[in-house]
């Protein structure tokens, strides 16, 4: 059977290349996108450890744009701003940050991983509020507290998942995360120790990448540690959107040579979730398009090839052949040619977990992406084949047969 | 002849309706994506006003300074440009200006969020504003930290109620982000990917809350030089990577070397499009990128055009096989088809055009770029108009003439190829 319609296809192969060729590029473009749709999925679905709820962002303009280099006088004012926004009757918790979560700015290095292996961390610098405004979940140890002022050492809370790869599954309370410190060490107040772990902390949003991430204790008033760029306050429930204004004049008075600006953590969050939707959108637009084409133009060929074959497929009928024979031989031929398209584009994608550009095209996610693609592809055939094969099935033996 | 030609294109068309959507489908969507990006890459490159004289501007968009143990990238700070881009030979006039930043208002109970840029009097040299009120302010309001603004359209309805235009709003004072300005001049709002000259607020320098930005090497401003001529513009890229060669840091510990260099807007994208750190433009490399991209998104309306063309022509050979038997010649033939060919690319081109044009008004109205003014660029559409057809005549033609050829009886018969 199949080498039968092998030969079929072989004899019409000039316009059966055409369509392999449509099937192959459409293939491609559908399993990148199809990829994308997964990750993002996926990344979808996991906790991301912080609620965002009735919290507001104010953000910190200083008047400069390193915040590398900073004065003993901002780090006295922050810690006014900061004591400014406590007393305020609407605010029920408040943190500082040196990045916030949902913006695009954040802080990162690399650590060694337990197996050798470089960890990309993101890293934040936070007051002891900010377990509180943004219900952060301890599952191990213990958040920051007023009392880690007199520690010699920089304390610092780690989610999961760098706990995991930085010490499998080892205890990761009182570990280093630096060398230890030796006495008379000036920079000891450097030196990085884990105090905690929260379950998760994903900063970018519900669609972001999962990213190892630590949260650096920010000693307030110390004036070797810079000064946090954002305020996260957490909110009355029901504070009206015109409070900002209070807000805002509050802290300018404390702070004249800074700027403020307020927008409200749930807002940013449906932004950030827009523009990692984007990419998807646009992507998803382009394959539509290139689908729609190549729809058309695989029924265009294939009732063209019914048109040219009424008395092939008139003598089958003759010859006894039902009509849902016919039906399948022109599904089946169909079927083969978008294989034989499919197989080369699957062939170039196997290429890629291999050289896995990105780092997340896990076997997981590859296979989820390819049946995705591959399902994708065969229904539209499948839908392609449907009127013209109906009607090759109508074809009537009498009429086909009168030319010969 | 030709009139006969047209008549039976236009038949033909309407005879198989579905493979005539397939091919204008094709070529009209095809040709509409492709205008609507080559029209968002004109207006972010192309001379638009303000910026009329980008023939003769080199911009300074970017620094990085590097140390052994870290780098840093970002906007050159106010002190870099004041220490070596000022004053460069050739340069006309070279104006220092901050990357805009939002600055939030507060007016009746309203919150309104502004773009505000910070610049000097020869900002409204280098560029060309067209003001509808008022004038510019000037490098002497700068020196003397005069507290006063350029506002756009946009910001002065959002300020002052859509029926100031015809009152006048010169002299009126608005607030944002907790200072005060006295307004005296109104300009056009300037498209939002225009990233120069954009805002909706413009103030003086020297009006910053605080004085920090006098000592930054690396911060949030940037600068654009204006050339006396063309021919100057080579020597001032000579001279400011001279000098930035030279430069002094104030920490060499942390990081000893800058660069930073005199570049056109497009160079600034592509560096950053390919970004690996700082390193050399990339403008061919963008440009080859943006052509792949095109080429790569025609391909597949090509090879779709290409199989229905074959199939359309195929369906025909015993029209040929009449023709021939009556004393058509091969050539009246190919003439036929290619008529037919052409009609249907236009009209395919014609959809596209509508289709574009349809698109670029929903951008500009859906305020997704805010200031938006989307323009087609024809040059764009009729290469790609001269692609379509080069395809279809291709496609159309070449399988007539070869059938065009065959025996009358062969070609009556329906037995080809």
């Amino acid at each position: 059977m199949i080498r039968h319609l092998l030969k079929l296809v072989w004899n019409r192969r000039r316009a059966n290349l055409l369509v392999m060729v449509e099937i192959f590029f459409s293939f491609l473009v559908v399993f990148v996108v199809a990829t994308a749709a997964v990750v993002l999925w996926r990344n979808h679905r996991r906790p991301l450890g912080f609620d965002s709820h009735d919290v507001w962002r104010v953000a910190i303009d200083v008047g400069q744009k390193s915040d590398d280099e900073f004065t003993a006088a901002q780090v006295a004012t922050f810690a006014q701003v900061l004591h400014e926004a406590r007393t305020l009757d609407r605010v029920q918790a408040v943190g500082g940050a040196l990045t916030s979560p949902y913006s695009e700015a954040s802080s990162e290095t690399e650590l060694e991983g337990r197996d050798g292996s470089r960890v990309p961390v993101e890293i934040d610098e936070v007051t002891d509020g900010l377990g509180d405004a943004l219900d952060l979940e301890v599952v191990e140890g213990r958040w920051f507290d007023a009392a880690d002022d007199g520690l010699a050492w920089q304390p610092v809370v780690i989610d999961r998942e760098l706990a995991r790869a930085l010490f499998g599954d080892d205890d990761p309370l009182g570990r280093w995360i630096d060398k230890p410190p030796e006495p008379g060490d000036a920079d000891a107040y450097q030196r990085r120790r884990v105090v905690g772990v929260v379950s998760d902390f994903r900063q970018h949003g519900e669609l972001s990448l999962p990213k190892a991430h630590m949260l650096e204790r920010q000693r307030v008033g110390d004036p070797r540690m810079r000064p946090p760029r954002n305020l996260l306050l957490e909110m009355a429930p029901e504070t009206p959107a015109e409070y900002e204004e209070v807000l805002v004049r509050r802290l300018q008075a404390v702070a004249p040579e800074w700027s403020f600006e307020v927008r409200s953590l749930e807002e940013m969050r449906v932004s950030a979730f827009r523009l990692r939707l984007v990419p998807l959108v646009v992507g998803g637009v382009v394959a539509g398009f290139l689908l729609v084409m190549v729809a058309l133009g695989l029924i265009g060929v294939l009732w063209q090839n019914v048109v040219r074959r009424t008395r092939e497929i008139g003598l089958r009928r003759a010859a006894g052949a039902a009509r849902s024979d016919v039906r399948r031989q022109i599904l089946m031929e169909l079927a083969l040619v978008t294989s034989l398209g499919v197989a080369l584009g699957v062939v170039l994608v196997a290429q890629l977990p291999v050289l896995d550009p990105f780092g997340i095209l896990t076997p997981g996610v590859f296979a989820a992406g390819l049946v995705l693609s591959l399902a994708l592809i065969y229904a539209l055939a499948a839908v392609c084949a449907l009127y013209p094969g109906w009607m090759a099935a109508r074809v009537q033996p009498a009429e086909a047969l009168r030319w010969e | 002849m030709l009139a006969n030609y047209l008549k039976l294109a236009w038949k033909v068309l309407q005879r198989r309706k579905f493979f005539t959507f397939v091919s204008l489908f094709g070529i009209g969507v095809t040709l509409a994506v492709l205008l609507v990006a080559t029209a968002i890459l004109d207006h972010v490159f192309a001379p638009h006003p303000p910026e009329t004289r980008m023939a003769r501007t080199l911009g300074v968009y970017a620094i990085a300074l590097e140390g052994d143990h870290a780098r840093r990238t970002g906007f050159p700070g106010y002190a870099f440009l004041d220490r070596y881009v000022r004053n460069l030979p050739g340069a006309e006039r070279t104006t220092f200006f901050t990357v805009q930043q939002t600055a939030v208002s507060y007016v009746g109970g309203r919150k309104i969020s502004s773009w505000l840029k910070r610049t000097d009097g020869e900002f409204w040299k280098v560029l060309d504003f067209r003001f509808v009120e008022g004038a510019p302010f000037t490098d002497a309001d700068e020196a003397n930290r005069s507290f006063v603004a350029v506002i756009n359209e946009a910001t002065r309805d959002r300020f002052f109620g859509a029926g100031a235009a015809q009152a006048g709003v010169v002299g009126r004072r608005i607030e944002v982000d907790g200072q005060s300005f006295r307004v005296v001049g109104v300009v056009e709002n300037v498209p939002f990917l225009r990233f120069a000259p954009f805002a909706d607020v413009w103030v003086p320098i020297s009006t910053r809350k605080s004085s920090g930005y006098l000592h930054e090497i690396s911060g949030d401003f940037q600068a654009l030089i204006l050339g006396r001529n063309r021919a100057a513009l080579p020597g001032i890229r000579a001279e400011l990577a001279a000098r930035v060669r030279r430069a002094q840091l104030p920490d060499p510990k942390e990081f000893h070397t800058v660069r930073a260099g005199a570049e056109t807007l497009f160079e600034a994208f592509s560096r950053a499009f390919f970004s690996n750190g700082f390193q050399a433009a990339h403008p061919g490399r963008l440009r080859a990128f943006l052509l792949a991209a095109m080429v790569l998104f025609m391909l597949l309306p090509a090879v779709n055009l290409v199989n229905v063309n074959l199939s359309r022509i195929m369906e025909r050979s015993s029209e040929i096989g009449v023709r021939k038997a009556f004393g058509g010649s091969s050539w009246s033939l190919v003439g036929q088809f290619l008529v037919e060919n052409v009609v249907l690319t236009l009209v395919g081109g014609a959809v596209g055009l509508v289709l574009s044009v349809l698109v670029l008004h929903a951008i500009d109205a859906s305020g997704v770029i805010p200031y938006a003014r989307l323009s087609i660029d024809f040059r764009v559409f009729l290469e790609s108009l001269g692609i379509a057809l080069f395809f279809g005549v291709l496609s159309g033609v070449y399988p007539a003439w070869k059938m065009a050829r065959l025996h009358p009886v062969e070609a009556l018969h329906g037995r080809f190829a």
